[in-house]
């Protein structure tokens, strides 16, 4: 087994050992995130049966669905809020379609949870997990108070729905203020990838 | 929602939100004004209330002023939970207001106090006929055009509200103002009169254009004061509250 295939076994056995309406923060190194998409959506979500809601403000969601596709991820089930298509102005764009939802830009969060509850309630699913990538990509956007408060009311939906939900960070870019109102929402974090220094 | 002893009867709007921000549902037989500049979505929430009405069997009857039923339905949203047999049926029932005028013949600008009896009487009349619970009339601004005075306005909602109120009916009167306006109504009278005000709006925020809904009175029930961002969806109204750390509001 390689050192990819291990790491992402390693983040889907542990979010299989968390309950429904579980918030887990996810920590991962840039050159971690294909380990972490297979671990999430593909050993966690896919093998069991879950929708997900695949919240994307860092790349396209047609980006996304590149990397599922060469990484072999069955992705019939994966549903995605894209906040970041619409504001790249001239640049090859998601379209809306059944699986695809485009919110206009990453600072109208209120929109996103909306969009987040309308998937929701349209799947037909037992389990539900809801993956925000990344939180700071949204700090990018906003400032830590509307942020904090959007953590909060989102997680907190979605645990009154028993949805799973996981909320990515970048290690490289993070601050002690995003670490701590992840921290401040989550039951439980991982950390994946290799560690610097 | 859990019901509590000694409360007035609830009519459930069945938009799950709004339900919760009153604690259950509009108090049965209010008349709520439902206010907002144009694109806020006062049209299709009232629509949502009718067909879920319609839905659990309440016969609902819309009544539109401003534009024809049929173009109307033309572009409702594709609710997951509508289905055409409700009008088939007759448990949603929509009437053309100007058709009515040309039946009662009123045809001058203006009403006077006997047309607006008349008006009253027949929109009463209707609604009994039709045992109607629920009722919309989308606009009430646009009748109010033509009665012209406050007194007039006053007088006719006033009427209208308590025709309703005795066929035990919940009715939703569509207002429209101005997209810069602070003021509730365009005449200044229709929301004393209301036993409810819902108050629709655009409300930009660094650029971005959020629709938001805040009750602003209900008689006969406690209910949210804060605002909220709604999004109209195939499963209906979904609402959301105003993140506070960004508003200017």
């Amino acid at each position: 087994m390689t050192p990819e295939r291990v790491g992402a076994q390693q983040i889907a056995n542990e979010l299989a050992e968390m309950p429904p309406s579980s918030a887990v923060s996810l920590q991962m190194s840039v050159d971690n995130y294909l380990d972490v998409i297979r671990g999430v959506v593909d050993l966690f979500a896919n093998k069991n049966g879950m929708d997900t809601i695949y919240v994307t403000a860092t790349i396209s969601s047609e980006a996304i669905k590149r990397v599922l596709e060469a990484l072999d991820i069955d992705s019939s089930r994966v549903y995605f809020v894209d906040c970041i298509s619409h504001i790249m102005m001239g640049a090859p764009a998601a379209q809306q379609d059944e699986r695809t939802t485009l919110v206009e830009s990453p600072t109208m969060l209120e929109n996103l949870m909306l969009k987040v509850e309308y998937l929701i309630r349209r799947s037909q699913s037992k389990g539900k997990l809801v993956v925000i990538d990344s939180i700071n990509s949204l700090a990018i956007h906003n400032n830590n108070w509307i942020l904090s408060e959007f953590l909060h009311i989102l997680v907190s939906g979605l645990r009154s729905r028993e949805a799973y939900t996981v909320i990515l960070s970048v290690e490289e870019h993070s601050t002690p203020e995003i670490n701590n109102m992840v921290t401040l929402v989550c039951d439980h974090g991982i950390r994946a990838g290799r560690q610097e220094g | 929602m859990p019901v509590r002893t000694g409360e007035r009867d609830r009519c459930t709007t069945g938009i799950d939100g709004l339900d919760t921000i009153l604690y259950g549902g509009i108090p049965r037989a209010n008349t709520v004004l439902l206010t907002g500049s144009c694109g806020t979505g006062k049209t299709s929430l009232a629509l949502e209330f009718l067909i879920h009405g319609a839905v659990k069997g309440e016969n609902s009857l819309f009544i539109s002023v401003t534009e024809n039923s049929e173009k109307l339905l033309a572009n409702i949203i594709p609710y997951k939970f509508f289905d055409r047999t409700l009008i088939k049926s007759g448990r949603l029932v929509f009437v053309d207001l100007p058709i009515m005028y040309e039946r009662l013949g009123m045809t001058k600008a203006e009403l006077s106090m006997e047309e607006i009896d008349l008006l009253v009487s027949a929109i009463r009349d209707l609604a009994a006929e039709l045992g109607t619970r629920r009722l919309v009339v989308d606009s009430i601004t646009s009748v109010c055009y033509k009665l012209k005075t406050s007194e007039k306005i006053r007088d006719f909602i006033l009427r209208l509200s308590k025709a309703l109120s005795d066929l035990n009916c919940t009715s939703i009167l569509v207002g429209e103002v101005a997209a810069q306006s602070s003021a509730y109504s365009s005449f200044g009278v229709e929301e004393a009169i209301a036993d409810g005000l819902i108050l629709m709006a655009n409300m930009e925020r660094r650029g971005d254009l959020l629709r938001t809904l805040q009750v602003i009175k209900m008689r006969g029930t406690m209910h949210s004061r804060t605002k909220y961002v709604l999004d109209l969806t195939p499963m209906g109204v979904l609402l959301v509250p105003l993140l506070k750390g960004g508003s200017t509001g």
